[in-house]
């Protein structure tokens, strides 16, 4: 059975190749041409040592059965002139930044990220518009290729400022990039934009026209007005970028920000007393020999220190006060399966976090709710739903880390995707679907008749392996990325200091079924 | 980090330093006693100081720590009246000239005299034989001093200089006859506007020399004494830029030559107070030649200090007063070797260009003697003497005193301008001085070349990375570059270049200034000024030749013809539109390709009127 330190390993090993971008070839034809790889814009972009909180580096991962890594576009939040910001960076040397189905995903969750958090968007184009092969997964649909632009307008409208700096080709669509911008830069000889290229426009009007001509920095800068900013390169432009970023009102909403979502006053932050390396060996190589889930709570939180609520109820479901880099947090984490009492704890617990304005972290490892007759008729399933309502009305920020297995109505209780945490994230050794492989097949061949058959049960099984595995997960973006579990805390910190720039609303519930 | 003090308020000179409060000389020491000095009232009304900056703030800080009142003149240093009535305005009753100015102004010493104050400084007398080349030479060859072969006789190479000059003016080397005649020529021209008088000397001249000269003191009680050796070999054009004591290279021979030759002519004439006798050592033979005496206390006066021990300023106002030096020659003792340096506002990468500016920030070492009067903020112009201060280290031997020095200068720091700080660092730390071996014209004949500014930039950019209040912060945003699973990022700093960070910061921060322009430093004495590109500057818009007019209106004016060269800017031709003269310029510099402008005539928004096209 594979270590939890050697699944980091091996997810460490996977990040630095996806992170090279696209073939050598690809790379070197783009940087010969003066341009900066779109990793090298990104640090340029930061601030100095700016940290980065890549969201879902490992999209499109073994989906396409072609290399598209990080599905050719790199987002995340980093330090942009002393504030935070969602940056979407499309990587040109990765099928010339063209959008498969899973590049608009990725580059829709950033803007929702931008959206939840209050964060303004700099997107640094280099991108030939849609993968045109797809184009029935990309084009048509309410959450495919044009949301990018109605996302742009209402978030401008709602005051979180779109920033673009125009670094390559923006063809077609694309185009509307830095046109919805706020304001827009471009590095001369070098980006275009255009709705038609020369050959549709030739194809359609039979007029001839270079590039340069039809949509380059020239022209966007002095006659056609659709760029505010003319660069000489590609260093130029990323200055001129942070310059903007540097002319924007502090706090976008920050007046509104609630105290508690800030950290605590008088709150000097500490590491952890239990050193976090320790969680590799904390965690059970197999997943189904039990362990108390207070050792890594002590591996993440501010001085090891969890002050727990109803410690000795419902006792399989951890429930605390902690701190992480000084913020207050709400703590829910699995300690075995979810119960009645378990979950009517975390219910009650959650609505405290909101009332008192406590983001929540949940920390999830659920194989799911007890089944069997004692429990339904003893009404679990009512007892889930007041869990589930608790957690899908919360107001606070909501953090997930999936650092098990996320199975059944246990990922609804425990703020799943579909829960709208601000971040989800998961460990390698994680594993997620409907219900255990070796219980769906049981299921399906029962339906089918054919409860002993084996050879039916195999490829259900397989399946299951397959689909429950993390990179499955992360190639879809059903999470924001996989993490090595000792950066657990300094990424739950960074979502923490990323969510305090949003106001929290009062909290609402809808009826709890008593 | 900053010195602030100054001479007189216990700042950075005689800090560790051996002159002033706190310092070995003096203190309890062989000189002894100036209290007596102001007891007998002879100086009761205090010093003035007919001088500026740093040697003035030396002198002031003897006479505070002999309880004399002290007064610093202002004003015009050349303008001997006006210097005597601020004297007396301010009841000194002594007059110190300092060094340069009227310190060699036999006019002015007597009018001090005349005035019935204390001149601090040799007889008029005295300074009158001395000061006329041609005269002091006559006097040294009676004195049995070797002198330099003179005229003809000499053989060529030959010097023409004046013979009433100093500082390299009205200088000429002549290595053949024919070349004589117009030499001499120029050369007095100079002589005269510089000195007021074109009388010249022709000598012979050595290619390679070291220049040696003596220190010497007498009391008008007849006691004449020197207080040894200085070799101030390394000069620019005939300035002096290091000084060391005692000199490095001599024999005990050469030595026992110069010292009793010096002694010999003081008293030949009469000579009292300070003075230092200079002379040439011809490399290639050994010989010594007399080459002049200043009658003054020297710039490098603080080497002889640190060897010997004593004041020399505490020496001249003793002797001044009547006094008698209260030493005899076999109570001077040497001990260890000291090297100055002066600290000028020039740029010895750009033809020693001097310079002018706000000195922002100034930081002289600890651990030296310097004797300056800059201070952070302070405006330099170039209207003064661009001496700014001397830095002065003594320590057992030479060696031990070239690398202290070498240390104190990597710890001075001088923002806002540029000073030879760095070049002087550059020469102490060469081998050719460690070696003894820069003889007088070898900095003449060696172009310094401009220090590598890849180090400073480093330290620039940690600088800059330092100041950044994000550096500090030890939130989940940290400036550490982190990045999920994978290894940190690199920190890039632009600069005038992109800087990749490397390394640890450095233990000791730079002296640096940080602003949104870029960063200036000081590494090892050099000022470097790294400046950022600027995203807000004008960015260059224009790619081809064609001028359309901006409006429409009316061409009111054509300049310019078809074929004709233009300049960058020039204007083309005017259109009127709305009450406005709109002028039509040339994008760049080229020749006019086509006019298509008419006077009188109506032009659309966007019409056609002139092209440009560009120069290749």
């Amino acid at each position: 059975m594979t270590t939890l330190r050697e699944l980091s390993d091996e997810l460490r090993e996977r990040l630095a190749t996806v992170r090279l971008g696209g073939s050598e070839s690809a790379r070197k034809k783009h940087t010969d041409r003066g341009k900066l790889l779109p990793r090298e814009r990104v640090d340029r972009l930061l601030d100095p040592g700016s940290p980065f909180l890549e969201l879902s580096p490992l999209a499109a991962y073994g989906m396409y059965g072609t290399s598209v890594p990080s599905a050719g576009i790199i987002t995340g939040i980093g330090r942009i002139a002393g504030r935070e910001g969602v940056v979407v960076a499309n990587d040109a040397t990765v099928k010339g930044g063209t959008y498969y189905p899973i590049t608009v995903k990725k580059h829709l969750r950033a803007q929702q990220v931008a959206a939840d958090n209050r964060l303004p968007c700099v997107y640094l184009v280099d991108s030939g518009g849609a993968f045109l092969p797809m184009q029935d997964e990309v084009f048509p649909d309410r959450e495919h290729f044009g949301r990018i632009f109605f996302n742009q307008a209402n978030l401008s409208a709602r005051g979180i400022p779109q920033i673009a700096s125009v670094m390559g080709s923006c063809t077609a669509g694309g185009a509307y990039v830095p046109a919805m911008s706020d304001e827009t830069v471009i590095v001369k000889d070098q980006g275009t934009i255009f709705l038609g290229g020369p050959p549709l426009v030739k194809a359609a009007t039979g007029e001839v026209v270079s590039a340069e001509d039809l949509g380059g920095g020239l022209v966007h800068a002095t006659k056609s007005g659709v760029v505010d900013h003319l660069a000489t390169d590609d260093a130029d432009a990323l200055r001129i970028v942070r310059g903007i970023v540097d002319t924007l009102p502090s706090g976008l909403g920050l007046e509104a920000r609630s105290a508690r979502t800030s950290p605590s006053a008088g709150t000097v932050p500490e590491e952890p007393l239990e050193d976090p390396q320790g969680l590799y060996d904390v965690v059970p190589t197999d997943s189904r020999t039990p362990y108390d889930v207070r050792e890594v709570i002590r591996r993440i939180v501010d001085g090891s220190r969890l002050q727990e609520f109803k410690q000795l109820y419902g006792e399989t479901l951890v429930c605390g006060f902690a701190h992480i880099y000084g913020y207050p947090v709400g703590i829910v984490a699995n300690n075995g399966i979810l119960f009645s009492e378990s979950a009517l704890k975390g219910a009650h617990f959650i609505e405290l976090c909101n009332q008192r304005g406590i983001p929540l972290v949940f920390l999830q490892n659920i194989s799911g709710f007890m089944v069997g007759r004692e429990y339904e008729n003893g009404g679990i399933a009512k007892d889930g739903a007041k869990l589930v309502t608790a957690v899908a009305c919360s107001v606070v920020p909501k953090f997930t880390v999936v650092i098990g297995g996320s199975f059944g109505a246990g990922n609804y209780g425990m703020c799943g995707r579909a829960y709208d945490p601000r971040f989800l994230w998961m460990w390698p050794n994680a594993r997620i679907s409907v219900m255990g492989g070796e219980q769906a097949a049981s299921v399906l061949a029962t339906v089918a008749g054919r409860p002993e058959d084996d050879e039916f049960k195999a490829p259900i099984r397989e399946q299951y392996e397959t689909q429950g595995n993390a990179y499955y997960a992360t190639a879809r973006l059903w999470d924001d990325g996989l993490i090595d579990p000792v950066d657990t805390r300094r990424v739950l910190g960074m979502g923490l200091a990323a969510a305090a720039n949003a106001p929290v609303p009062a909290p609402n519930y809808g009826i709890f079924r008593m | 980090m900053i010195s602030t003090g100054s001479i007189s308020e216990g700042g950075s000179v005689g800090d560790g330093g051996s002159v002033g409060e706190g310092g070995s000389v003096g203190e309890g020491g062989s000189v002894g006693d100036g209290g007596s000095i102001s007891e007998r009232g002879l100086i009761s009304g205090g010093v003035f100081i007919a001088n500026r900056g740093e040697i003035a703030a030396r002198i002031a800080r003897t006479c505070e720590r002999l309880g004399m009142p002290a007064v610093v003149s202002t004003g015009d240093y050349l303008d001997g009246d006006a210097q005597i009535a601020q004297a007396r305005a301010a009841g000194a009753t002594a007059v110190h000239p300092g060094y340069g100015f009227l310190s060699e102004n036999a006019g002015f010493a007597r009018a001090v005299i005349d005035a019935g104050l204390v001149w601090v400084g040799p007889p008029p007398e005295a300074m009158e034989a001395m000061a006329r080349k041609d005269h002091a030479r006559e006097i040294a060859v009676a004195a049995g001093v070797p002198v330099v072969p003179r005229g003809e006789d000499a053989g060529f190479p030959v010097l023409v200089k004046a013979a009433a000059g100093g500082g390299g003016k009205g200088m000429r080397v002549v290595r053949a006859a024919a070349e004589l005649e117009e030499a001499k020529a120029a050369a007095a021209r100079e002589a005269a506007s510089a000195f007021g008088d074109d009388t010249l000397l022709i000598e012979k001249y050595v290619e390679r020399g070291r220049h040696i000269e003596v220190q010497v003191f007498g009391d008008s009680h007849g006691n004449v004494l020197h207080l040894g050796t200085r070799d101030c070999s390394a000069q620019r054009r005939h300035q002096k830029v290091v000084e060391e004591a005692p000199a490095p290279t001599l024999t005990d021979d050469q030595r026992d030559l110069v010292q009793d030759s010096a002694v010999a002519l003081a008293r030949q004439v009469g000579y009292t107070n300070a003075g230092t006798v200079e002379f040439l050592l011809d490399e290639a033979t050994g010989a010594a030649y007399f080459l002049e005496m200043n009658t003054r206390l020297q710039v490098e006066h603080p080497v002889t200090e640190e060897v010997t021990g004593l004041d020399l300023v505490a020496l001249q106002l003793r002797v001044a007063v009547g006094e008698p030096l209260g030493l005899a020659q076999e109570d001077v003792t040497f001990t260890g070797h000291a090297i100055e340096v002066r600290v000028y506002a020039e740029d010895p990468y750009a033809g020693f260009l001097p310079q002018a500016g706000t000195a922002s920030l100034v930081r002289w070492p600890a651990g030296a003697r310097v004797d300056h009067a800059l201070e952070s903020g302070q405006v330099v112009s170039t209207s003064y003497d661009p001496m700014l201060g001397k830095v002065v280290v003594g320590a057992a031997d030479r060696e031990t005193a070239r690398r202290a020095l070498v240390r104190a200068l990597d710890d001075t720091a001088i923002l806002g301008i540029t000073t030879n700080t760095g070049f002087l660092r550059q020469l102490v730390a060469s081998d050719e001085f460690r070696d003894a071996t820069v003889d007088t014209a070898w900095l003449d004949r060696h172009e310094p070349a401009r220090p590598d500014p890849g180090e400073a930039r480093m330290l620039a950019a940690w600088a800059q990375r330092l100041a950044d209040p994000s550096y500090a912060d030890s939130g989940p945003f940290a400036a550490d570059g982190f990045r999920i699973a994978g290894p940190a990022a690199p920190v890039v700093i632009e600069l005038d270049e992109p800087v990749v960070l490397t390394g640890e910061p450095p233990t000791q921060p730079p002296t640096a200034r940080v602003s949104v322009h870029g960063v200036e430093i000081a590494h090892r004495g050099q000022r470097f000024v790294f400046t950022r590109p600027d995203p807000a500057a004008a960015h260059e818009t224009v790619t081809d030749g064609t001028v359309a007019s901006p409006m429409p209106g009316t061409v009111l004016d054509v300049r310019v013809g078809e074929g004709e060269a233009v300049e960058e800017g020039q204007v083309l031709g005017v259109v009127e539109a709305m009450k406005m003269e709109l002028a039509l310029r040339a994008p760049y510099a080229g020749t006019v390709t086509r006019v298509a402008a008419a006077v009188g005539a109506q032009v659309a928004l966007g019409a056609l009127l002139f092209e440009v096209t560009a120069h290749e």
